[in-house]
C-alpha cells in the first residue's frame, strides 16, 4: 500500500466514525441498523408505564424494554447485577449498601447517579402511600418495608436499613415495582435506562419505540419498534401468520401453538417451562370448609387430561403450588389425592354427602351443594374452570362457572364472594416463594378463602426471618406438603410461557423463564 | 321448534357429557358434528342449543313486545304528561347503545342469557311503544272510540276492547320479523360474553368457544354459525308470511308493500 492509499484510508475510517458518532452518539449502538424495525404483537395489560401506577403498568414498562432495575433475574430466575454492580450486607441483613453501576444513563441522557435511585425509590413508596396522597396502586411494601434510603453521589452508593432483616434484596429489587425510572420527567413520560424509549403511547392500541442511543448494556439491535396490543389469542398467532407483527408473546390457543410450532420453517418458537401456577382457591367461609368434600374434589379433577388435552400442554400438570421446575423438592412431595373418580364418590357416600332429592347433585346440612367457581380468561383459566364444572357434576358436585372480568374477580376474592377462585399466579415474583406462599398463612388468607392451619402459620412465619438458604427449603417443603395434605387448594399445572417469531424477519426471539423481560437486546433482526 | 321440542329424541348423545380425552374430534360416524373442546358430542349441543337459543329469542320478543306496546297504546291514549313522559324515557333508552347497557349489566349482575335479554329488552321496547303509539294516535279521535266514551265506557275498557286489537296485528308482525334479528343480537352477546356462559348450551357462546380454533377444528364454528343462519332465515321468512295474512292494508301485491310504519307517520302528520 502507497504511503498516499495509506492517508486515503485513514481518511475514510475516521470519516465513518465521525459520522457514526454524530448519527448515534454512540458508537456501539450505532452499529446496529437504524431503520431496523420490529412489529410486535402482545395483550395489553395496562394502560401506564408508571411502576407506581400498579403492578400491571411496572411490569408493562419493563416487558418493553423500557426500564430496568438494580438487579435482573437470570434464567435460573437468580437475581444478579444490572444497574447495581456490587453490593454489601450487614450481619444483621438489614442494611445493604448498594453500589450503582457507572456510566448508567437514562435513554433521555440523564445519569443514572446513587440519588436518582434512591428518589426513584422513595417516589415510589411515595406515590403508593394513601396517607402522603399517592394515588398509586402498586404495593412495594408487600416486598419491603425500609427505615432510610440514602445516597452517597460520590462513592456511588446507595445505603438500604431494612426494618427486619432480609435476606433476598436482590430479588426484590428485582422486581419491576422497582424499575428505575427518570423523576425529573416522571409527571410527562416514563423514561428508563432500558434499550428502548417511548415515542409515542397510545393506550390500548399501540406503543412507538425507538433505540436508545445511551444504552450501557451492548448493542440496541433495532432502530425503532412498534408494540401493537392484540388481547386475542388466536389474532396474535394469525397477525403473526399474515406478516402484520414480527413477534409475539403467549400465544395461549393450544391449536394455534401446536400450529406455529409444525410450520419451522417459517416461524420458531419459544417455550419455557412454567414458574406460574394455576390454582383454585378455596373459600373456607363456605361449604368448602367441609374436608371430606374438598378431599373428594382434589381426587375427582383429572388434572394431567386437563393440562395435557384440554389446554393443549399450556400447562404442565402438577399438584404442588410451587412448580415442579423450580429447586423446591417437588420430587419429595407426596400426593395423597391422585385422580380416582371412583374413591371421590366412594368418600362422599362414605361421610354422608349425597343426593337425596333426586337432582342430581348431592347435598351438604340439606342444601344442594352448588359450587360459585369465579375465574376470567386468561391463559386457559376458564377451559380449566369448565373442565373442572363437567368432571364435578360427573360425581354429582354442582358447581356455576362465573367468568368475570378480571377486576370485578379480583373485587369478588377480596370480598370472600366465591366458593372456588381461580388464576394463574407467578410464584417467585422476587425470586423466591415466601410472598406467594403468604397467601395461605392464617394472617393474610382472608383475602385467599380464609385457609387456617397453626403448623403452616408457624412454618411462614419461621421462613418470615430465616436466613439460612437450606432451612428456608426445608420450611418451603414443608409448607407445600401442608397445603397438599389439607386439600387447601386445587392445583391445575404449571403454565409454559411462549414467545413466537418469524424466522424470516427475526432471531434470539427466547421467552425468559420469568416473564418479566419480552423485548430484549437478544432479540435482534435477521441478517 | 320441532328440534327444540324433539331435543331428547334427536341427540344422540347427552350434549353435557364430557370425555376430556375425546376433545375436538372431527366429524365422523360416531359424532356427526364432531366433539367440542371438552371432548362432547357438537350435534347433540347443536340440537339442544335450539332450546337456549329459542326460548331466550322467544323471551326477549315477548318481553319487549309486552312493555312496547303497553307503554305505547298508555302513552297515545292518555296524551299530556303520561305520554310526555314515556315517551322522554322511550328516547334516553333508545340514544343508550344496548352493549353498553349490557357489559354494564354483565359487570354488575354478571353475564348471563337472562341479563342479556334483560339489557336488550331495555333498549329494544322503545320501537314498540313508538309504534304503539302511533296506531293508537290514529285511531283515538274515530268516532267508535268517541262513542265508547260517551256511552260511559272506562279507559280500561277502551283500552283493552278497541285500542289492544287495533295495533296488535302490526306489533305481531314486528315481532315476528325482530324474530332473527333478536336471535341474532342474543347471539352476538353471547359470542362476546356477555350473555350464555359455559355451563349452558347455547349457539353464540358455542361460536365463542370455536373461535379459538377457527383454523384447526373449524366445524366448532361452522355447525352452530349454520343453526343460526338457517333459524334467522326461517324466522325471517315467517315474519314475512305472517306479514301477508295479517296486514290488511297490504293488498298490491309484495312488490308494491309500503311499510306500515310509513303508512301511519304519513297518517299522523297529515
Amino acid at each position: 500500500m502507497t504511503k498516499k492509499m495509506k492517508v486515503r484510508v485513514f481518511l475514510i475510517a475516521a470519516s465513518c466514525l465521525l459520522l457514526a458518532n454524530l448519527v448515534g452518539g454512540d458508537f456501539a449502538a450505532a452499529a446496529a441498523d437504524p431503520d431496523s424495525h420490529l412489529n410486535f404483537g402482545c395483550y395489553n395489560y395496562s394502560d401506564s408505564l408508571d411502576p407506581a401506577t400498579n403492578t400491571n403498568a411496572s411490569w408493562a414498562g419493563m416487558r418493553f424494554g423500557i426500564t430496568e432495575c438494580l438487579f435482573k433475574f437470570s434464567k435460573q430466575v437468580v437475581a444478579e447485577p444490572n444497574i447495581c454492580d456490587t453490593y454489601s450486607v450487614s450481619d444483621d441483613y438489614k442494611t445493604w449498601t448498594l453500589h450503582i453501576r457507572e456510566g448508567v444513563k437514562f435513554s433521555n441522557g440523564n445519569p443514572v447517579t446513587a440519588s436518582a435511585v434512591k428518589n426513584c425509590i422513595q417516589r415510589l413508596y411515595d406515590m403508593t402511600d394513601s396517607e402522603k396522597g399517592g394515588t398509586g396502586n402498586s404495593v412495594p411494601r408487600g416486598y419491603l418495608r425500609y427505615d432510610s434510603i440514602s445516597a452517597d453521589d460520590a462513592a456511588g452508593t446507595v445505603t438500604l436499613v431494612c426494618q427486619k432483616p432480609t435476606s433476598n434484596i436482590p430479588g426484590i429489587l428485582a422486581y419491576p415495582y422497582f424499575a428505575i425510572i427518570d423523576i425529573s420527567v416522571a409527571d410527562s413520560e416514563i423514561v428508563g435506562s432500558g434499550p428502548y424509549r417511548v415515542t409515542d403511547f397510545k393506550p390500548g392500541t399501540s406503543v412507538d419505540l425507538a433505540r436508545n442511543v445511551h444504552y450501557w448494556n451492548g448493542e440496541v439491535p433495532y432502530g425503532t419498534i412498534t408494540i401493537l396490543f392484540i388481547n386475542d389469542s388466536s389474532t396474535k398467532a394469525m397477525a403473526l401468520q399474515s406478516g402484520d407483527v414480527d413477534l409475539v408473546e403467549n400465544i395461549t390457543t393450544a391449536i394455534d401453538l401446536e400450529n406455529l410450532k409444525a410450520d419451522t420453517e417459517n416461524y420458531y418458537v419459544s417455550v419455557a417451562a412454567g414458574v406460574r401456577t394455576a390454582n383454585s382457591y378455596m373459600n373456607y367461609k363456605g361449604v368448602l370448609e367441609n374436608d371430606t368434600l374438598r378431599q373428594a374434589i382434589m381426587l375427582a379433577l383429572d388434572k394431567k387430561t386437563m393440562c395435557d388435552v384440554t389446554v393443549g400442554g399450556m400447562y404442565t400438570a402438577g399438584y404442588s403450588v410451587l412448580p415442579s421446575s423450580l429447586a423446591y423438592n417437588y420430587e419429595k412431595l407426596k400426593n395423597p389425592y391422585e385422580f380416582n373418580r371412583q374413591a371421590a364418590i366412594d368418600l362422599l357416600d362414605k361421610a354422608g354427602i349425597v343426593d337425596t332429592d333426586g337432582d342430581g347433585f348431592r347435598e351438604l346440612d340439606g342444601k344442594t351443594i352448588n359450587l360459585d367457581h369465579v375465574t376470567f380468561t386468561s391463559r386457559n383459566l376458564d377451559e380449566f374452570a369448565e373442565a373442572a364444572y363437567l368432571q364435578l357434576a360427573d360425581i354429582g358436585i354442582q358447581t356455576t362457572v362465573n367468568v368475570r372480568d378480571y377486576d370485578t374477580a379480583l373485587a369478588l376474592l377480596n370480598a370472600g364472594e366465591f366458593d372456588l377462585w381461580t388464576c394463574n399466579t407467578l410464584t417467585v415474583g422476587v425470586g423466591d416463594p415466601q410472598d406467594y406462599l403468604a397467601n395461605w398463612y392464617s394472617g393474610n388468607s382472608k383475602s385467599f378463602g380464609f385457609y387456617s392451619s397453626p403448623r403452616y402459620a408457624a412454618a411462614y412465619e419461621q421462613l418470615q426471618v430465616e436466613v439460612n438458604n437450606d432451612r428456608r427449603l426445608e420450611l418451603i417443603t414443608e409448607m407445600q406438603q401442608i397445603l397438599i395434605d389439607d386439600a387447601a387448594t386445587i392445583i391445575y399445572g404449571y403454565y409454559n410461557s411462549s414467545m413466537a417469531s418469524d424466522v424470516h424477519k427475526v432471531t434470539g426471539a427466547d421467552i425468559a423463564t420469568i416473564d418479566y423481560y419480552w423485548l430484549t437486546t437478544d432479540i435482534k433482526p435477521v441478517k | 321448534m320441532a328440534v327444540a321440542v324433539f331435543a331428547p329424541y334427536i341427540a344422540t348423545h347427552d350434549p353435557q357429557q364430557a370425555i376430556l380425552t375425546d376433545a375436538r374430534q372431527s366429524p365422523s360416524g360416531a359424532h356427526w358434528f364432531g366433539t367440542d373442546r371438552m371432548g362432547r358430542d357438537l350435534f347433540s349441543r347443536v340440537v339442544y342449543g335450539a332450546r337456549t337459543s329459542l326460548a331466550s329469542t322467544m323471551a326477549l320478543v315477548v318481553c319487549i313486545f309486552t312493555i312496547g306496546s303497553l307503554m305505547g297504546i298508555v302513552a297515545g291514549y292518555s296524551g299530556g304528561l303520561v305520554d310526555t313522559v314515556i315517551m322522554r324515557v322511550s328516547d334516553m333508552m333508545v340514544s343508550f347503545p344496548g352493549m353498553a347497557l349490557a357489559i354494564a349489566m354483565a359487570g354488575i349482575m354478571g353475564p348471563s342469557i337472562t341479563n342479556a335479554v334483560i339489557a336488550i329488552t331495555m333498549v329494544s321496547w322503545t320501537k314498540y311503544a313508538r309504534l304503539a303509539r302511533s296506531l293508537v294516535l290514529k285511531i283515538k279521535h274515530e268516532d267508535f272510540v268517541l262513542a265508547a266514551r260517551i256511552s260511559g265506557g272506562r279507559h280500561r275498557h277502551i283500552l283493552w276492547r278497541y285500542m289492544f286489537p287495533a295495533v296488535v296485528p302490526t306489533l305481531v308482525i314486528t315481532a315476528a320479523t325482530d324474530m332473527g334479528g333478536m336471535m341474532l343480537e342474543l347471539a352476538a352477546f353471547s359470542f362476546l360474553g356477555l350473555g350464555a356462559q359455559s355451563t349452558s348450551i347455547e349457539w353464540g357462546y358455542m361460536l365463542n368457544q370455536g373461535r379459538a380454533y377457527m383454523q384447526a377444528a373449524p366445524w366448532l364454528m361452522i355447525f352452530p354459525g349454520l343453526a343460526i343462519f338457517i333459524t334467522v332465515v326461517i324466522f325471517n321468512l315467517l315474519g314475512d308470511s305472517l306479514r301477508d295474512v295479517l296486514d290488511p292494508r297490504d293488498t298490491g301485491g309484495a312488490g308494491q308493500y309500503t311499510p306500515l310504519v310509513v303508512q301511519l307517520e304519513k297518517g299522523i302528520e297529515s
